[in-house]
């Protein structure tokens, strides 16, 4: 099925190539306003270029995964507005499945572009020193962070199943989450912070982790240092929540009908 | 067709009920205002008891008016929807508590909305569905042969779905649906929007498969013709409940007191004074059209008077047809329901 998604994708190579310098042109602005700040001012919140660089890359290379996985439930909305949810009921698969398979974004190579880019970039100028340790973290908690992206964004889509039309929430947690975590969490205030951590966890994406990878030990963290390797717990409990979440709305779609 | 195996019931409905509970809108802008507080709920019965049994390879014609409660039976029967009361069976499984085992047995083809990829050539649907229902390659292979045969497909099979007509893609639909031989086929407005030529290619092939394949297939349409030509029963459904169950033939027969006769005369126009039981409907030029009850007179008197007393060059007979009865059926409501089930 996802081959089959790409292919269909691939049916139309003029906007697969639109999308993907799109989203190229989109980020390179993102990044320059990022590398102007620093330069000016040598840091933020006492993150140094190339820590920001590593902070921003960890945020846009989980954030390509989440978007090949997850992209087609951008338009949940139109399952249920369409009806063709009830097509994909009537098949003897997961409809959640089906949803995730039905298109495969491959501009999202963009990100992984970018995000590499970022990474080795941030990594080579913020000198990490590779141990064991930090080389079997990295998967883990790109791992944890695609859990808690794709979990916020299962359980925004699970919104649909009562208010039938999505869209506009689902365009402002995914875009304005991006903007959130760009900068180091710590420059915003305590209230924030708490915010992002405890009920919208997107500090588990990058801010905490890195602190691990930066050896940034506990200078400007809220919480217990231990947090810096909560990340895939914290994608455990985000993801099963948004599951739990998609499943009700499909329990009440079943006895609600539309 | 198949009468020795019809006594094998294949879907059991038993007191089917299902609500829905809408929301009351209330007028105008400071309206639709007021409606993000506070909404008034109102509980619709859009299925209110019903109850039938569909026997092995029967095809039945489920009909109603728009909002009769026919889709929600079938969401019932395809296990999208849950029941809000009664029971209902599927080949042996609770489509709504076993959806996807369900999903195995049934073939569902909605008219107005495609399960082939839209992209893609309906070649490499086909190869999706063969991984989705997990069919065996030998099987599979055989299927497809006879499906693209019946069907016609083979010119079709390499195109991509969006720039198919709307008869070719039916026909793809189709192919798709009775892929993984389900028990039974559900058919949503199978033949809405489609010409003559694509409409008969589509009936042929529901023949065919009901015939060999012994497939149940339950339609719903809102074309008569469709029932006329495929339907031995037909069920109709009004206001959530059953206003008739039984053969389409014997609605005919049950329903249907009048015929009509066309009667063309030799260069004249008589006043019939010897037929008193013929009403005239119409009369132009030198033909007459005649309505006449089938419980008065006997068919034979009416036509060797006509003959022998008259000089008729040319007579038809016109019966009324099944979309007549159902209007009928539809406009007396509850008075004039029928529970056949012979």
């Amino acid at each position: 099925m996802i081959i089959a998604s790409m292919r269909s994708r691939m049916e139309y190579k003029l906007s697969f190539i639109f999308m993907f310098f799109a989203l190229l042109v989109f980020y390179a602005g993102q990044v320059g306003v990022v590398v102007l700040i620093v330069t000016k001012f040598h840091h933020i919140a006492g993150w140094t270029l190339g820590e920001m660089a590593f902070l921003y890359g960890l945020l846009v290379f989980s954030q390509g995964l989440t978007a090949i996985l997850f992209y087609s439930l951008n338009d949940f909305e139109s399952y249920m507005i369409n009806g063709d949810f009830d097509r994909l009921l009537v098949r003897p698969l997961n409809p959640l499945g089906q949803i995730v398979s039905s298109k495969f974004e491959i501009a999202s190579m963009a990100h992984f572009l970018i995000g590499t880019t970022a990474l080795i970039f941030g990594a080579q100028k913020a000198g990490i020193d590779w141990t064991l340790g930090k080389v079997a973290y990295l998967p883990v908690v790109f791992i944890g962070a695609v859990l808690i992206q794709g979990g916020i964004r299962l359980a925004v889509s699970a919104v649909a199943f009562w208010t039938t039309r999505n869209s506009s929430l689902v365009h402002t947690v995914i875009y304005s989450s991006k903007e959130m975590i760009m900068y180091p969490v710590s420059i915003y205030k305590m209230w924030m912070q708490v915010f992002l951590t405890l009920v919208f966890p997107l500090a588990f994406v990058n801010f905490y982790p890195s602190h691990y990878f930066l050896n940034r030990g506990a200078g400007d963290l809220l919480f217990h240092p231990l947090i810096q390797y909560l990340t895939p717990l914290t994608g455990t409990i985000v993801f099963v929540f948004g599951y739990w979440l998609w499943n009700q709305g499909m329990v009440r779609y079943q006895s609600v009908g539309n | 067709m198949n009468a020795k195996q019809a006594d094998k019931t294949v879907i059991k409905v038993d007191n089917l009920r299902r609500e829905f509970k809408v929301a009351e809108a209330k007028e105008g802008i400071l309206g639709s205002f007021l409606n993000l507080f506070s909404r008034k709920e109102r509980i619709v019965k859009a299925v209110d008891g019903i109850t039938f049994d569909i026997g092995i390879g029967e095809f039945v014609g489920y009909v109603g008016e728009n909002g009769a409660g026919k889709s929600t039976t079938i969401k019932m029967l395809t296990g999208i929807l849950t029941p809000t009361n009664g029971s209902v069976e599927v080949a042996g499984i609770i489509p709504y508590e076993n959806r996807i085992e369900n999903a195995f047995n049934i073939g569902v083809v909605f008219g107005q909305r495609t399960q082939l990829w839209w992209d893609l050539p309906a070649r490499d649907s086909f190869d999706l569905l063969r991984a989705i229902y997990r069919l065996p390659q030998e099987r599979y292979e055989r299927n497809f042969r006879e499906l693209t045969e019946a069907l016609d497909l083979s010119k079709l099979l390499t195109v991509p779905v969006r720039k198919l007509s709307l008869g070719q893609r039916m026909r793809c639909d189709l192919a798709a649906s009775m892929l993984h031989n389900p028990k039974i086929l559900f058919l949503d407005e199978p033949t809405i929007g489609l010409d003559l030529i694509a409409k008969d290619a589509v009936r042929k092939f529901l023949k065919f498969i009901n015939h060999t394949r012994d497939v149940t297939i339950i339609l719903t349409t809102h074309d008569m013709e469709d029932i006329e030509a495929l339907c031995e029963r037909i069920i109709i459904i009004d206001e959530g409940t059953i206003a008739y169950d039984g053969s389409t033939e014997k609605l005919k027969q049950d329903h249907i007191h009048t015929k009509i006769l066309e009667v063309e005369f030799h260069d004249y126009n008589p006043e019939l004074e010897n037929l008193p039981m013929l009403e005239v409907i119409k009369s132009e030029a030198n033909k007459k059209w005649l309505r006449y009850n089938l419980d008065g007179t006997s068919m034979h008197d009416i036509i060797s008077t006509l003959f022998r007393d008259y000089c008729v060059k040319d007579l038809s007979i016109h019966e009324p047809k099944v979309s007549d009865v159902i209007k009928a059926i539809y406009k007396n409501g509850g008075m004039e329901r029928a529970s056949v089930n012979d």
